[in-house]
């Protein structure tokens, strides 16, 4: 039975225009984020190996000729691109609302939990396709823009894919829950975009200013961007030879994880974030008299 | 996990929303086999009473059976019932196959389901075009497609004519009754009895979120009763004649004319000349169907005064009946204080004051007087293109 509701909601996904509509944007801004940060990285590597500053380097005791630079652009671009499946998600439940086709998906499954449950399948399913796209668009803008030194080995690549497609999966999912709880799509779209690209860079703004930068980690934004920074930093400390403990928290700061936890545990904040406000949005949906 | 008898059940079903009583401990039966019409006037309740039984709405109290069980027990709730319940509830962007494909899906019926029932509404051409360019009746033709999807016993019809010509309102109602021929339950709501006298069997008449009459539309027919409208120069002196004819059926109208029936005017003539009164005018009243909807639903008895029953209509509270339509017992009159509905009952204009000249009476009799000064909310069958009605 809840087959039948799962392949339901998938139709319902693919008979409009959104998911292409949503996945045009996400693959252009995925790949021209990922040419933009491979192409920064290679003139600071060019820089940093050039003869000038060889003396620093080799002052620091560094090689810096091994430096996967690329992976903290890929963090940082999948980051950003993952905006558009969590609006994706967003607009799930709150368009189903909003164009009262709630009232028909209500009356053709055998209960509340059946529905949600089946969009809660399809949509981690619509997030792991965006972020496969995404994953993709960005490792295809790296290697065009990156030093062949500075790409990941196929295990750094590896673990970046996944925890690319999770953090899309994750993103997705807490745009169903923000969507199910405010029932407006252009209400959930707005409040969605302003909080993660404006809102919270501002917050984490003020609390790196006031010393307070191990909060960063515990917010939606910073658990999530921790996910895939801890982990592009993480490549990068383990190729990169010896690095003095003071540029680590530099290093974590320019792969986006700064004050983020480690990459797990970073996932499970955003988890947890993710968890309320879908749950949240599940409540208030089951519960909802739809007049 | 149900019966499969096709009956729904209404129990004392309750919805307040915040501090509005939508609908009020509301019970009624529908059985398979035939249309049943569920009226009442614009915010009787109807539309929460019927998205309560399909499990849209949570009750406050009572419950609302399919089959012997609540909506969400049915199991496969497409295969038993279903319902259009607003002609609004599409994607614009999907065609009408699409829209029909995905709940194919849900309820598991082949696709082919889809463009059967597409033929079925008349939508066959317009399958492939996008639902948001719909006029109102093809929404409402692909809203009762999507209900006949899981080929379902039972079929629920919130307002189905709103929005349709008068061509897909025939069709309709040809549709609806050979549906319920079937055996299957068809019940349709309706703010108007005369756009669905012509298809329904069985009426639930609702007002103010209470049953106000159930039973079968003929039954209500039949109590459709004529009375003659005199006015005697000695009231009391008529009164005795007729009693002596046997007549009975004699109440004083608040003009101070008597209200007569049983018999027609010529056999009152008769009495009152007799009796040797004069008659200084004398009409004859029939009440129609309309009149009689009109009349409960307008909540005007809970604030009636010693004459309740100013039409010689059965009177509504006269208690459980001898007959199988049922009236609704009296609200208690606290709840809708008499003051709220002063003059409804009777406008001034159509019973003129005693005394009044009878050279000077309208010369219409009462129901044009009715159609010509409808009384506040009364909408007048065929507005807003509802054609001749279901």
């Amino acid at each position: 039975m809840l087959m039948n509701l799962v392949k339901a909601e998938f139709r319902k996904t693919t008979t409009t225009g959104l998911w292409w509509g949503l996945m045009i944007p996400t693959v252009l801004l995925a790949l021209g984020w990922a040419l933009g940060t491979g192409a920064i990285g290679k003139s600071v590597m060019d820089v940093v190996n050039g003869a000038d500053a060889e003396e620093l380097t080799q002052l620091l005791g560094i090689d810096s000729s091994q430096w996967q630079v690329s992976v903290f652009g890929m963090a940082r671009s999948i980051n950003i691109a993952t905006v558009f499946p969590m609006i994706f998600g967003g607009l799930a439940i709150s368009n189903e609302i909003n164009r009262r086709t709630i009232t028909t998906t209500f009356l053709t499954a055998p209960n509340r939990v059946g529905a949600l449950s089946a969009k809660l399948i399809v949509y981690i399913a619509w997030g792991a396709i965006y972020g496969i796209a995404i994953v993709a668009a960005v490792s295809i803008g790296i290697a065009f823009t990156s030093d062949s030194a500075a790409l990941p080995d196929p295990a750094g690549w590896i673990a970046m894919a996944a925890v690319g497609v999770l953090s899309s999966i994750l993103m997705t999912m807490l745009g169903v829950g923000v969507g199910a709880l405010m029932t407006s799509p252009i209400g959930t779209t707005i409040v969605l975009l302003l909080y993660m690209l404006i809102l919270e860079n501002g917050i984490q703004l003020v609390l790196a200013a006031q010393d307070l930068v191990p909060v960063i980690g515990f917010l939606p934004n910073g658990s999530v961007n921790g996910l895939t920074g801890s982990v592009a930093a993480t490549i990068f400390l383990s190729t990169a030879g010896v690095v003095p403990d003071e540029l680590v928290e530099v290093i974590r700061g320019i792969a986006g994880a700064l004050g983020a936890f480690d990459w797990w545990l970073s996932g499970l904040i955003f988890l947890v974030w993710t968890a309320v406000f879908f749950l949240g949005g599940w409540a208030a949906t089951q519960r909802k008299d739809i007049t | 996990m149900h019966d499969g008898s096709g009956r729904i059940v209404v129990q004392n079903l309750t919805k307040q929303f915040g501090p509005v009583t939508a609908v009020q401990n509301l019970s009624f039966t529908v059985e398979p086999g035939s249309v049943t019409g569920f009226l009442g006037p614009n915010g009787a309740g109807k539309t929460t009473t019927l998205r309560m039984l399909l499990g849209l709405v949570t009750p406050t109290a009572g419950i609302g059976l399919i089959n012997g069980q609540p909506f969400g027990n049915l199991g496969n709730p497409g295969r038993v019932v279903g319902a259009v319940l607003e002609a609004q509830g599409f994607h614009p962007k999907r065609s009408a196959r699409n829209h029909l494909r995905v709940y194919a899906a849900a309820i598991g019926v082949p696709d082919q389901a889809a463009d059967h029932v597409l033929e079925l509404v008349g939508l066959g051409q317009a399958a492939h075009r996008k639902a948001g360019a719909f006029s109102l009746g093809m929404k409402q033709r692909l809203a009762l497609a999507t209900a006949l999807l899981g080929d379902p016993q039972v079929l629920v019809l919130d307002e189905p004519a709103n929005g349709l010509d008068p061509e897909g309102i025939a069709w309709l109602r040809t549709f609806l009754q050979s549906y319920a021929r079937q055996g299957r339950t068809v019940l349709i709501s309706s703010h108007l009895l005369a756009e669905v006298e012509q298809t329904v069997d069985q009426v639930v008449i609702v007002s103010r979120g209470q049953t106000m009459y159930y039973g079968s539309l003929d039954q209500l027919r039949g109590s459709q009763r004529s009375r003659v409208l005199v006015q005697p120069s000695d009231a009391s002196a008529l009164v005795t004649a007729l009693q002596a004819d046997g007549v009975t059926g004699i109440e004083q109208v608040p003009d101070g004319r008597l209200a007569i029936s049983g018999i027609d005017a010529k056999q009152v003539a008769d009495s009152a000349l007799k009796a040797g009164v004069s008659i200084y005018g004398i009409q004859e009243e029939r009440v129609d169907l309309e009149q009689l909807f009109f009349q409960l639903t307008n909540g005007q008895y809970t604030g009636a005064g010693p004459n309740p029953n100013p039409y010689g209509a059965p009177n509504p509270y006269a208690g459980p009946p001898n007959q199988s339509g049922y009236y609704a017992p009296p609200t208690p009159s606290q709840q809708f204080p008499s003051q709220q509905f002063p003059s409804q009952q009777f406008p001034a204009q159509q019973y003129p004051p005693q005394g009044y000249p009878p050279a000077q009476y309208p010369p219409q009799d009462y129901q044009q007087q009715q159609q010509q000064t409808p009384p506040p909310g009364y909408q007048q069958p065929g507005q807003g293109g509802y054609g001749g009605g279901v």
